[in-house]
This record gives structure tokens, sequence and C-alpha cells, in this order.
């Protein structure tokens, strides 16, 4: 009986750590806006579920009709979870394993193809 | 001095009142939307570009080229080999067999009105904006380069590496087709391509071919200017004079 609670117990507390360590790659200035308490999208739930569909609608509109607004923009995704190295103070691409975009595609198995075109680092500063 | 207002002053004030109000409330409304872009581009304009070949030095056109690429982030690719590089924008001599005099042309996309590349696009990638502007949709484009065989001017050209750094306004990606967009990001928050603004001289003119009042329009009017291929019937917005 102890040995089964104690299994219990482990995957409970691991199940927790896992879940506080979701968002461990947010992105700083994703990080700081929701430090501040700012909300920026509309619902985190909706945003997860949707974005896709968002980001779809967005490309259609901006390459075909010329809508260049912020909203549900690549580039702004990209400016806000991207995480800095602190070594050499470059960007990682948003790509990479552990950032903030693979970091989801990876678990739910979905490509992430954006990224073969898109950029995965904000502004240019290496070019 | 207590002048009591009759019933014609008031309508005079009020109206014209209206009237100010109104002009200024539209004046604000068009420049917010010029500013932010939020209404879809329409067919009241269409974009052109006039290159005046007698104007246009070498250096100018190499100069074109350089800011094109500097622009849009390609000709840095390190595995394509020659024929496979891409190139947005090339310098063509021409030479008048008959009096021999060379002519030194920037070619690039002509962003017909009649696109051969869109018409034979099986997955409408390739597509024209309302407003003239030619592109390929890099979301839709499958890479088949049937619209790089069936354009005359050999504008388009073929991702054949995987690319990164690219720019942030301009997505490019290997297997796709890519070829000049008129600098449309620019076009869209009101500035002139990159090209354009390379070279010093008036030798290519940039603007909107319907508006009466454009520079490009009023040239068009007075000088002597040809389309390349024009027995293709394709009226294109890139135009030259001197040729």
């Amino acid at each position: 009986m102890n040995r089964l609670l104690v299994i219990f117990l482990t995957l409970l507390v691991s199940s927790v750590f896992a879940h506080t360590n979701e968002h461990a790659s947010l992105g700083e200035q994703a990080s700081s806006i929701k430090a501040s308490g700012k909300v920026f999208h509309e619902s985190v739930s909706i945003i997860r579920k949707m974005h896709p569909e968002f980001l779809r609608h967005k490309r259609d509109k901006t390459l075909r009709q010329g809508v260049r607004t912020d909203e549900y923009s690549l580039k702004g995704c990209v400016s806000c979870h991207a995480n800095k190295d602190k070594t050499n103070n470059q960007y990682h691409s948003v790509d990479k394993k552990g950032q903030f975009c693979s970091d989801c595609h990876e678990q739910v198995s979905v490509s992430l193809d954006c990224f073969s075109c898109h950029r995965t680092t904000p502004k240019e500063d290496s070019l | 001095m207590n002048k009591t207002l009759n019933r014609r002053d008031f309508i005079k004030t009020t109206s014209a009142t209206t009237i100010g109000v109104v002009t200024v409330a539209s004046g604000i409304t068009l420049t917010t939307f010029a500013s932010t872009n939020k209404v879809p581009v329409t067919n009241e304009k269409r974009w052109g570009m006039l290159i005046d070949t007698n104007k246009l030095t070498e250096a100018d056109i190499d100069g074109m080229v350089s800011a094109c690429q500097k622009e849009q982030g390609w000709g840095s690719e390190l595995h394509s080999t020659g024929s496979q590089k891409p190139g947005w924008i090339k310098k063509v001599k021409v030479k008048d067999k008959a009096t021999g005099k060379v002519s030194n042309l920037a070619l690039m996309c002509q962003h017909c009105e009649e696109p051969p590349c869109v018409d034979v696009c099986p997955t409408n990638a390739s597509m024209k904006r309302e407003d003239g502007i030619v592109l390929v949709d890099k979301h839709l484009c499958i890479g088949c380069r049937y619209c790089m065989m069936a354009c005359p001017y050999d504008a388009r050209s073929f991702v054949h590496e995987t690319l990164s750094n690219q720019k942030e306004h301009m997505p490019r990606g290997k297997g796709t087709v890519e070829s000049c967009t008129m600098c449309v990001h620019k076009v869209d928050k009101g500035e002139v391509p990159a090209c354009v603004t390379s070279v010093n001289s008036d030798a290519v003119i940039f603007g909107d071919l319907y508006d009466a009042s454009s520079k490009i329009n009023q040239t068009l009017k007075t000088v002597q200017s040809a389309q390349i291929r024009a027995d293709l019937n394709l009226n294109t917005g890139v135009r030259y004079s001197g040729i």
C-alpha cells in the first residue's frame, strides 16, 4: 500500500513539475508582457488551438490583398517569443529544439513548416 | 454688436462648418488607411516602372542589382551553381544589328497585365494582385517551374538550397520559385522599390500608371517608350524608353 502511495505521489509531483515547466521558453518579451499582467492574446486556450487558422488567414490577406496589420503576424510571433542566448547575445531560432515554437510542435508531432522560408529570429542583425 | 442670427446666416455658417469638418475627417481617414494598410488593394491603381536606357548607366544597373540583393536577401547562395543561382534583376545588353547601338537594360519581372506565369500555374501560386504586382505565393508553390518556362523574360528563379537568415519581410525557401516583387512590402507602406531609390538620376521612375498626376503617367505621355516583346500582348508594367 505504501509503495503504491509513493508511486502515486511521485507521479503527481512530476506532473506538477511538468506543468510548471510548460512555458520555460516563452520568450523574453512575451515573459515580460505576461509578468506585467497585460493581456496580449484574447485567450491562451484560443490562441493555442486556433493559431494555425489565424496565421493562414493572415498570410492570405497579406500576400494577396496587401493587408499588413500587426494582428496575427508571424513576424510578431517571432519577435515576442524568441529567446536570446545570454553568452553571445544572439537570438535562438524559434524552431530550434527547446524553443517556444518547436517545443509544442515536437510534443504534438506536428511539423513546423513556416520556418523553412520565414526568418526564425527577430530583425536583421547578422546580415 | 449683439446681432441676432437669422435663418439664412444660420444655414450659411453651419453648412460651412459641416463641409470643413467633413473635409478634415475624410483627410484623416484616408491617411490612416494609407499608413496602416487595413484595406485590401484595389484595381484603381496599377504600379509600373519606366526605365530610361539612355540615362541608365552600367554602374546604375549594378547598383540596382545590389540594392535588390540587399533589400530582399538573395545572391549569397553558397551551394547553387551558376545557372541555379537566383537572379531577380539582371543586366542585359541589347544591340541593334543595323546601327550597332548598344543599350543596357535592367531586366526584372515585367509585371504583365496578362501574366503567362499565372496562366500556367497549376496551384494558383503564381498570382497577380489587384494593383498589378505579380507575385509567387510560396505557401502554394510546389516548385514545378512551369511559370519559369512560361515567362518570356526569364524573370523567375528557383531556390535550390536550404536557406536561413532570410529577410523578415521576404520569406524565401528551398523548392519554391521567386522573382521581383516590386518591393511590395515597401510599396504597401507608400515607399518606392529599392532599385528605384538606388539610382540617383531620374532614369528609373516608379509610380501609379493610372494616376494622371503621377510622374510616370505624365512622362509616358510625352516620351516614346516600349515594352519588351510587345508582340506578346502582355501589357507589361515595366516599360523602357530609349530602345
